[in-house]
């Protein structure tokens, strides 16, 4: 019969219709305001809830600072306890940056591609997987300095191909990535508590402690651990892996704005059927972007374990939510460089602050810990929201802009 | 122009799923009742199955075709698996009526939830909240049940907290437009700072008291006495004693139906999916069937959240839907967007997660940690159904797209 | 004197950084067609999405039948009694003609259920009282744009609409079916409706309208009768200045076969049949046009010539190379065929990149715009710069988003793109869509040029005048396969009858 073409409803003219696309769009034209605007209400909507329960959201806030030991930077101490108390805190704060910058990452370089990599937990917990197994089964294989390298590097690939598999089904069969990767989490997780939990291939061998689901101790069986930066080794002690974390920020950017790898990601991200107009491969790029945001989030275990974790258990990997902070860290940052660093440092006070470092007289931790938790729920949901905020708000400025120009003499 | 053939009886999609088909039975008859002890039989049906799917992936059915093959291979494997077990232990775990109760168990969560998310997706707003509404259904029901001592004021409330999420949502996702999938994300991560706030606010470290009230079941002993005895038994055993909100499932996946093709409310339900432009045209208010359509998506899916931690497990655990809202998802894009589609995937995904428990108790001896390898099962199943069946899907039009009006 | 329907007086429109309306008066009397003429971006449609309550004004009042309205809604319109079918038709594809028809105002079964056999009755009884069949329960995606088109119309009678504004309704149809949708507004005219019909084709207004008011720029410029309006005399309303209708261009001198294509056939995503059997050649110094209406074939045939589709079946030649039947669109870029694409937003370029990033899209992996992954902007900025120069792009330099530009300007960007690579042949699809009259000279002009350069030039357009002024040879396409092949000169009714696939039996 003759032609049935419907003619179809066109999009509204040039909108970018990916998540990559429209989320560059609107917060370029921001710069720092719309991110700051965005903390400071999601923090004041976490104080609402505080005020709601029944405790002093200022108290609240100034004692999750100190918990953070972010005072190190303007308290002029008196007291050398006090100091020690406050640089550990810092030193703890770091640590957690460091682990969040990496999985900020993970889920910023997909963003880029217009890919959801959710399955940043799934990813971290492989490479947990693989870090423990390297770092404590392997005993005194390999001299500490190359064994610590060759554990970290097998702990990325293990992220790196625990997303590829995500990102091979969105290539070949059009998987939608968030509903993979969080299946591929939940699959993470309990094959990891396997391998730690009770009769476990991964299971401590020490004698007396067959019951407990934790796995061997990488600084007591090989000794292959990452050097400490600042700190005091007996106590959790931050470790050079933070500069990892630095060096894996600048080659992020680098590597978008320089290479040609970056050039075809961004060009996905922003529009794939131009993309493949001008000749690149879609799937490839899904491929790879999802592969090497697996990589940064196994590199997040690889330093986790050998900087500071040294062994895993079933409870750890099960409590486990550093992946999740990602999500909020990279929608925090816009995705850049320096806003997954900045983003980083923000969560990672918020986390220790909220937990260990909270002084229970001034808020009970646990409640703290899901406090922060929600406060991360506002951020990620105002990151989608305020860039609406803001696209309205540039409307209104152009809006005024016109009509008294072409009023004239057209 | 085009002369109306008569279709062929035996087409290649069909000798593929009869391959499919041969590949299961080849794993099912090695299970109780049939219990076949020697692999002759599965291995020839898994041959046969195997052979149809090779013809019927030359044929042009690529899909059909290899899953035939999968299956007969797994179907084989299994089914030597099956040999190996002791017939006790099979026992133990393929009770077909009790595993079919069981699976319904299971389910009914799957069901609410994404019976919710296909009401919202179907108006054109992809709700990956799901997990979160179902999360705070899951603490609120039972906070609820708790404190006013009845189940049903419990569920209302659970609805109530799942509405307000939805509403948010719809909020987010209509008027500022933002991305429906970081809204969704968000909403989960809120869920479940809020749930486990006030779960410790309220419960502190003394957990959800036993003995809060409990759903009611629906007795259907009469069933038992329905003739030959193995029938009546069988029936009994799946449909006896379950619980009232498993049949309220039921009923809501077939008024959904109802409503959704035979109703001008679900008439215009879809074309605001579809094509919200044109809805507009005519006079339909795109943001108010949108609106409405994700505030009660959040209020099913909370429903199903109330019914697990309520009727299923009698507490609540921080996270304690672990993926279920998502696997409820799933099931909506499986099932291609129709109440029954959505409810025989819910089923599936049911069945595997019982299935694993079963698995779990009967093995446990024989192979350390089977118990925790099984709980992977629903999650693989949905990874292959994800990947293996939704390749043909045809979502409503206008799915994840805001709509601006002017 | 006949009564006057409809009035609008001192309409204002403004939408960010356009004044879409500038105090427009227009008036409708009872029973006549009145055409609103103008080019694209005049503001036409805007007006008419004002009336039909799509959009609010900011200035104006509006009176049906002597009453000042105020319309929220499309509803508020539906109600006063105005139908509007749009230039995008408002169609639901997956449901049924009648389901389309007869949503939010459905029959019911005892108050909940739908009664589809109502809903099936009426629309029968709709059709037949304006002399044309339909089938009520065919899906609007198996039915033919003509008949989609007449399904708008029904919409608007089922709601009792004694006003009917058409957006542009021929934009979608053969000559033939326009002339079968004339007849159709004749009858409507006759029972009583008064019709607005938006155009920007002069000989059609001239044919069916009886005044035409003239828009341009937002304003209104002028409102004539029939009597005594020219073609000429609107094109300078509309245009504001003498207006170049036909391209002057010297006749071409073919030089050796480009482009070859051999019994070609591909399918859809749906594994329909959408091109069979083409052959065609394009050669040196030649344009060759395709002329069709919109869903015959075109846009697959495009996507199996720049690789974006692989074909099923046949040859293609590029210069002599043969190309494999799954050649990507590098293999075809490095092959020779340039491509300007259809829609320039979704494909020609990404409008979050700057325009070095844009320019260097095909060639962003090779030296000197990389080496071995490593980019040099310095490069691309540089050759953005001369391609600015020479195109004349306005709007910004290379590191300006190519968001940021016009239509017309981001279109110059990308013929000069594709020039610059020297291709052996041009395909230009749909390449002036969507520009205003002073940008679609240009580039006419500019496709001349790169004809008399020696170029093989391969023009795909649904705006029929286009391809007929452009063209060396006009290819007619229908169901995916050529129909007619005539020199420079033919006039659209000839081609016209062969857009329908010929001498046909009427379809009503």
């Amino acid at each position: 019969m003759s032609a049935p073409a419907t003619p179809p409803p066109p999009p509204e003219e040039g909108e970018p219709t990916t998540t990559a696309g429209k989320l560059q769009l609107r917060q370029r034209a921001g710069g720092i305001v719309p991110p700051v605007l965005t903390v400071i209400f999601a923090f004041f909507m976490g104080g609402l809830v505080i005020a709601a329960s029944g405790h002093n959201p200022i108290d609240t806030y100034l004692g999750i600072l100190d918990g953070a030991g972010l005072n190190w930077f303007w308290d002029d101490f008196g007291n050398t306890d006090v100091f020690e108390l406050t640089t550990f805190n810092f030193t703890q704060t770091l640590l957690r940056t460091t682990t969040f910058i990496f999985t900020g990452l993970a889920v910023a370089f997909a963003f880029r591609c217009g890919l959801f990599n959710i399955g940043g937990q799934g990813q971290y917990t492989m490479g947990i997987v693989v870090a423990v197994w390297v770092g404590a089964y392997w005993g005194d294989s390999l001299p500490n300095g190359l064994h610590v390298v060759v554990g970290v590097v097998l702990a990325a690939l293990a992220g790196a191909i625990w997303a590829g598999i995500a990102g091979i089904l969105k290539a070949t069969v059009g998987a939608h990535e968030v509903i993979t990767t969080i299946m591929l989490n939940w699959i993470a997780i309990w094959f990891a508590s396997y391998c730690f939990g009770q009769g476990g291939p991964l299971q401590n061998t020490t004698r007396g402690q067959e019951s407990v689901p934790i796995s061997d101790d990488v600084y007591e069986k090989s000794g292959a651990i990452i050097p400490i930066l600042w700190g005091d080794q007996g106590l959790q002690a931050l470790h050079y892996g933070f500069f990892l974390a630095i060096a894996a920020l600048i080659v992020f950017s680098i590597v978008l704005n320089r290479t040609t790898l970056g050039y075809e990601v961004r060009a996905v991200g922003f529009n794939p059927e131009a993309a493949a107009y001008g000749g690149i491969s879609v799937k490839k790029n899904f491929f790879l972007a999802m592969a090497i945001s697996g990589l940064f989030a196994g590199l997040a275990a690889g330093t986790d374990i050998f900087g500071w974790k040294y062994d895993a258990g079933t409870l750890d990997v099960q409590a486990s939510y550093v992946g999740f902070v990602g999500i909020a860290v990279a929608l925090l940052g816009r995705s850049t460089a320096v806003g997954v660093g900045l983003g980083a440092l923000i969560f990672g006070a918020l986390d220790y602050g909220t937990t260990r470092g909270l002084d229970p007289e001034k808020f009970d931790p646990t409640l703290a810990g899901n406090l922060s938790s929600m406060i991360q729920g506002l951020v990620v949901l105002f990151v989608g929201a305020d860039l609406l905020i803001l696209y309205v708000w540039s409307l209104r400025r152009k809006r005024f802009a016109t009509p008294r120009m072409a009023g004239k003499g057209v | 122009m085009a002369e109306r053939s008569s279709a062929p009886l035996v087409t290649p999609l069909r000798v593929g799923v009869a391959g499919v088909v041969l590949g299961a039975a080849a794993f099912w008859i090695a299970l109780p009742p049939i219990h076949a002890r020697s692999l002759v039989v599965p291995a020839l049906l898994a041959a046969i199955g195997i052979g149809a799917g090779i013809y019927a992936a030359r044929q042009g059915q690529v899909r059909a075709g290899w899953s035939a093959i999968v299956i007969g291979g797994l179907g084989v494997g299994l089914a030597y698996l099956a040999t190996r077990s002791s017939v006790g232990n099979l026992e133990i775990v393929f009770t077909w009526s009790s595993l079919i109760a069981a699976m319904f168990v299971f389910a009914t969560p799957l069901v609410y939830a994404s019976l919710g998310g296909l009401f919202s997706e179907r108006s054109g707003v992809v709700n990956i909240g799901l997990e979160g509404m179902m999360l705070m259904g899951c603490f609120w029901g039972i906070w609820g049940t708790d404190k006013t001592g009845s189940w049903i004021t419990g569920v209302l409330i659970a609805m109530l907290s799942g509405g307000f999420l939805g509403l948010v949502h719809a909020f987010f996702s209509v008027h500022l437009r933002a991305d429906q999938i970081i809204g969704g994300t968000a909403i989960n991560l809120l869920a479940v700072g809020v749930t486990g706030y006030f779960f410790i606010q309220f419960y502190g470290s003394e957990n959800i008291p036993a003995g809060v009230s409990e759903i009611p079941r629906l007795d259907m002993s009469f069933l038992q006495s329905i003739p030959p005895e193995a029938l009546g038994d069988f029936l009994f055993g799946a449909f006896g004693r379950l619980s009232v909100m498993i049949w309220i499932g039921f009923i809501l996946v077939a008024l959904s139906h109802v409503v959704v093709f035979k109703t001008p409310l679900g008439l215009r339900l879809r074309a605001v999916g579809e094509h919200p432009r044109a809805a507009d045209t005519v006079g339909i208010s795109v943001y108010g069937v949108r609106y409405a359509a994700v505030t009660f998506s959040g209020m099913l899916a909370a429903a199903g959240g109330a019914f697990l931690s309520v009727g299923v497990v009698s507490t609540f655990n921080e996270g304690m839907t672990a993926g279920r809202g998502f696997i409820a998802l799933a099931a909506v894009i499986a099932g291609n967007w129709r109440p029954f589609g959505a409810f025989w995937f819910a089923c599936l995904f049911g069945f595997s997660t019982a299935l694993a428990f079963r698995l779990g108790d009967a093995y446990r001896e024989s192979v350390a940690g089977l118990d925790v390898l099984a709980q992977m099962l629903p999650y693989v199943l949905t990874l292959i159904i994800v990947a293996g069946v939704i390749g043909k899907s045809f979502p409503p039009a206008a799915v994840g797209r805001p709509y601006t009006k002017q | 004197m006949t009564p006057t329907v409809l009035e609008m007086h001192g309409i204002v429109k403004q939408f960010p950084g356009i004044l879409a309306n500038d105090n427009v008066d227009f008036d409708l009397r009872r029973g006549e067609v009145h055409a609103l003429l103008g080019e694209n971006g005049a503001g036409k449609s805007t007006l008419m999405n004002i009336l039909y309550g799509l959009y609010r004004p900011d200035a104006g009042e509006i009176r049906v039948a002597g009453k000042p309205v105020t319309f929220h809604s499309a509803k508020d319109a539906i109600e006063s009694g105005l139908g509007m079918v749009h230039q995008h038709f408002m169609l639901i594809p997956v449901m049924t003609v009648a389901e389309n028809i007869v949503l939010a105002t459905e029959p019911t079964e005892a108050g909940i259920f739908l009664d589809y056999d109502e809903a099936r009755r009426h629309v029968r009884e709709l059709a037949l009282q304006f002399g044309f069949s339909i089938d009520p329960d065919a899906r609007i995606e198996d039915i033919t744009v003509g008949q989609q088109q007449r399904v708008e119309i029904l919409k608007a009678l089922y709601r009792r609409a004694d006003i009917l504004i058409l957006d542009e309704p021929t934009a979608v149809l053969t000559p033939q079916e326009a002339v079968e949708l004339f007849g159709i507004l004749k009858i409507l005219q006759r029972e009583g409706m008064s019709i607005i019909f938006i155009s920007h084709k002069l000989n059609e207004v001239l044919e069916i309208a009886d005044r035409i008011t003239v828009l341009r720029r937002g304003k209104m410029i002028d409102t004539v009768p029939r009597e005594g309006a020219t073609e000429e005399g609107l094109a300078r309303s509309m245009v504001g200045r003498e207006v170049l209708l036909r391209v002057e261009k010297p006749p071409a001198t073919p030089g050796e076969k480009v482009l070859e294509l051999r019994n070609v056939d591909v399918r859809d995503d749906r594994g329909l049949e959408k091109v069979r059997g083409v052959s065609l050649e394009v050669r040196a110094g030649e344009i060759v046009g395709i002329a069709g209406v919109d869903g015959n074939g075109q846009t697959e045939l495009i996507e199996a010539i720049t690789g974006l589709r692989s074909r099923e079946s046949g040859d293609i030649i590029v210069h002599g190379k043969e190309m494999s039947l799954n050649a990507n669109p590098r293999a075809m870029l490095e092959a020779g065929v340039g491509h300007i694409p259809e829609d320039r937003h979704r494909y020609g370029m990404v409008l979050d990149f700057t325009l070095a990033e844009n320019v260097a899209l095909h060639d962003f992996r090779y030296p000197p715009d990389s080496r071995f992954g490593w980019l040099f902007p310095k490069v691309l900025v540089e050759r953005t710069r001369r391609l600015i120069k020479d195109f004349d792009v306005r709007g910004g330099g290379p590191q300006t988003k190519a968001r940021n530009l016009s239509g017309g300007n981001q279109q110059k960007l990308v013929v000069a793109r594709e020039v610059d690579r020297d291709p052996k042949v041009l395909i230009a699809a749909q390449p002036t869509r969507g520009l205003d009259v002073g940008a679609i000279e240009y580039l006419h002009r500019r496709l001349v040029e790169e004809r008399d350069t020696g170029r093989a030039v391969l023009l795909v357009s649904l705006e029929l005048e286009e391809v007929l002024t452009l063209s060396d040879r006009v290819l007619v396409m229908y169901e995916g396969e050529i129909v007619g092949e005539h020199a420079a000169g033919v006039t659209e009714e000839e081609v016209g009858v062969e857009m329908l696939g010929g001498q046909r039996e009427k379809v009503a």
